[in-house]
């Protein structure tokens, strides 16, 4: 997907005004006032009237609805709206590894992961021989129904000749349950360019209105990529144990796809602000020396290979990451934006005030069930704190800003920036 | 041998855990003299991770040892070994919350240390609550939620566990997105940030 079109973009006063700021923070210098950027989700279409159901199913409601939240919250960045997956697409997908709202989830309930093992235990070996024909055909037949089919498949090496393209894939094509998932895709794909032209045209219009969108592309901590989406927590925590040396093979496997992948939207969309959500690395989970080995190593070089690429990673560090501030210090100063959700502020002040813009932490709690003085006290505190070389960036705690947080809260936010947070 | 046991679950030995179950059962050891061992090693490997000297993956290969070893011994046993249980606990992710990875840690956590749990699963509605809480006699209930989807369900299901009359049922709370602020929000007796917290309070309820 792209978002240039054939006129070419020029930044308005404004945009320029908004980037700046957030680019100043990023780089630890301080600028106007401290800016507020959030990665919010369903708080925004729900902000505008739209239920959770209705903003994954309906593009159109959902970009306009987008469109004037953010002018009306008039926050520094536009939240990514690409959060609001098509329900249509995960639909006709038969997709197994979400629920949503309007099909298994009352309708203002936000889509959740249905975590598995879509990778079992003894199937590393498989994995690692040749990863592809593994997704392909083992995989995914197992995260959604219409992929069922490709279960059905040859092993694809075997289709690298003129003869076996006739004999073995024309002849596949042709089997019923093949045909119908191939039928099937086309409509997942036509679908597909709804949502992506929807989501084009809205990030147009954003940047129009002077808003540049926060983030396009994301990228997960390899590590992550294996545990959330193969192995699940049970399993790949078994694995650090039963299985090490595979994991780890697992884990060098991924590290470069993650990488490239970064690179590669931001290339498309031109947007450089890298989203890295962190799930199995906060303290708590593993010990330190587990995430030396396992977690550290293959995100820290994730990091700064988006560094050496001029992109801005911004990764979500999701739990309590105190215990974990000392590796982060090892990370270039002014190049990472470290959105936080649990972890000792004076001790984060002290160990990466100097290498990292502080991001997030504002507590989620307190945006659904406390009210806006609490909000701003607590945004002083954060200002008081982090606010001297100008390093602090504010959103919520968690999902940018938990859906059922109340307006007002959230819009004392803006208003404890303006009143606190103005350095010049 | 019982020390040795011990130490293999609490180094996370395994292959070693199964070896020693297998070579005292053949020297006749009593099945139940095993299971103490286990018990003792869990006693251990909880107070390790209050500390915060083990984590996550300990605790689930604890439970996976612990599994495999009352496999082995279940036929030698005369009868089922009942375990001396001193409390019972409902335990449940609330009404539309799918999360149950952190209510399955607290519910091996609450059964090992002594307390009959029943586990309802995830998405479970209030009167689902109220109803196992009545059948079991429970006093105490557990929610979970990872999400903050989970505040206004926690306080529906504490509003309903009330409205049934079961008023002298304490209720905890736990999750990512718990505090104090919540517990009052949805009117809980108490909450905690992990596994050994809630051992800690229904083992306080209890007394």
């Amino acid at each position: 997907m792209s978002t240039q079109s054939d006129i070419p973009f020029v930044p308005s006063k404004e945009y320029l005004a908004r980037e700046k700021r957030f680019y100043d923070a990023v780089a630890l210098t301080k600028p106007d006032r401290v800016p507020v950027a959030s990665l919010a989700a369903f708080f925004v279409t729900r902000y505008s009237g739209l239920t959770n159901a209705e903003a994954m199913s309906d593009y159109e409601k959902t970009a306009k609805a987008w469109l004037s939240s953010t002018k009306k919250l008039n926050w520094d960045m536009a939240p990514p709206p690409f959060t609001m997956f098509p329900s249509p697409v995960m639909e006709k997908l038969g997709l197994r590894t979400f629920v949503w709202p309007g099909k298994h989830l009352s309708e203002n309930l936000p889509y959740q992961f249905v975590e598995k093992e879509y990778m079992l235990a003894d199937e590393y070996d498989e994995l690692l021989a040749n990863p592809s024909d593994f997704v392909i055909r083992k995989v995914l037949p197992r995260m959604a129904e219409s992929l069922e089919p490709l279960g059905l498949l040859p092993p694809l090496h075997w289709l690298s000749s003129g003869y076996t393209i006739i004999m073995f894939l024309a002849s596949m094509v042709g089997v019923p349950p093949v045909k119908n998932m191939l039928q099937k895709l086309i409509e997942v794909g036509d679908e597909m360019n709804k949502f992506n032209a929807a989501q084009a045209k809205l990030i147009q219009e954003l940047a129009s209105a002077g808003y540049p969108l926060i983030t396009f592309a994301f990228a997960q901590a390899p590590f992550d990529w294996i545990s959330d989406n193969l192995r699940g927590m049970r399993g790949s925590m078994l694995d650090i144990y039963r299985q090490p040396d595979k994991l780890l093979a697992a884990i060098d496997l991924f590290t470069p796809f993650a990488i490239q992948s970064a690179i590669g939207a931001a290339k498309t969309s031109g947007i450089t602000r890298i989203f890295i959500p962190l799930h199995r690395g906060a303290g708590g989970f593993m010990s330190n020396e587990q995430f030396e080995k396992f977690y550290w190593p293959s995100l820290r070089t994730l990091i700064l290979e988006l560094i050496k690429e001029g992109l801005l990673p911004m990764p979500f560090f999701e739990g309590d990451y105190t215990s974990r501030l000392p590796y982060l210090a090892e990370l270039p100063r002014g190049k990472v934006l470290g959105h936080f959700d649990v972890v000792d502020l004076v001790k984060a002040k002290k160990m990466i005030g100097d290498i990292m813009c502080f991001w997030g932490n504002i507590p989620a709690q307190m945006l659904v069930t406390g009210n806006p003085s609490q909000i701003k006290d607590y945004v002083k505190h954060l200002i008081d704190i982090f606010g001297d070389n100008g390093g602090l960036i504010l959103d919520g705690s968690v999902d940018g800003i938990p859906p059922e947080s109340k307006p007002e809260n959230v819009e004392a936010i803006m208003e404890a920036a303006v009143e606190y947070g103005t350095y010049s | 041998m019982s020390q040795e046991l011990v130490q293999a679950i609490t180094e996370m030995r395994e292959e070693d855990a199964l070896k020693i179950t297998n070579q005292m059962l053949e020297a006749g050891t009593d099945p139940l003299e095993v299971l103490e061992a286990c018990r003792n090693a869990m006693e251990i490997i909880g107070k390790q991770f209050e500390t915060g000297d083990c984590f996550i993956p300990e605790l689930i290969l604890a439970g996976e040892m612990l599994k495999q070893i009352s496999e082995i011994i279940k036929p030698r046993l005369k009868k089922e070994a009942v375990q001396k249980k001193f409390g019972k606990v409902v335990i449940g992710t609330v009404e539309g919350d799918i999360h149950d990875i952190a209510k399955n840690i607290v519910a091996f956590m609450l059964d090992i240390n002594g307390f009959e749990v029943t586990d309802l699963g995830v998405d479970v509605p209030p009167m689902k609550f109220v109803e196992a809480t009545r059948q079991t006699g429970a006093k105490v209930v557990a929610l979970s939620g990872f999400l903050t989807l989970a505040y206004d369900p926690m306080k529906a299901t504490v509003e309903a566990l009330k409205a049934a009359g079961l008023k002298d049922v304490k209720v905890m709370i736990g999750g990512g997105q718990i505090d104090e602020q919540i517990r009052q929000f949805t009117g809980a007796d108490g909450w905690g940030r992990d596994a050994m917290a809630a051992v800690k309070m229904a083992n306080q309820w209890y007394r």
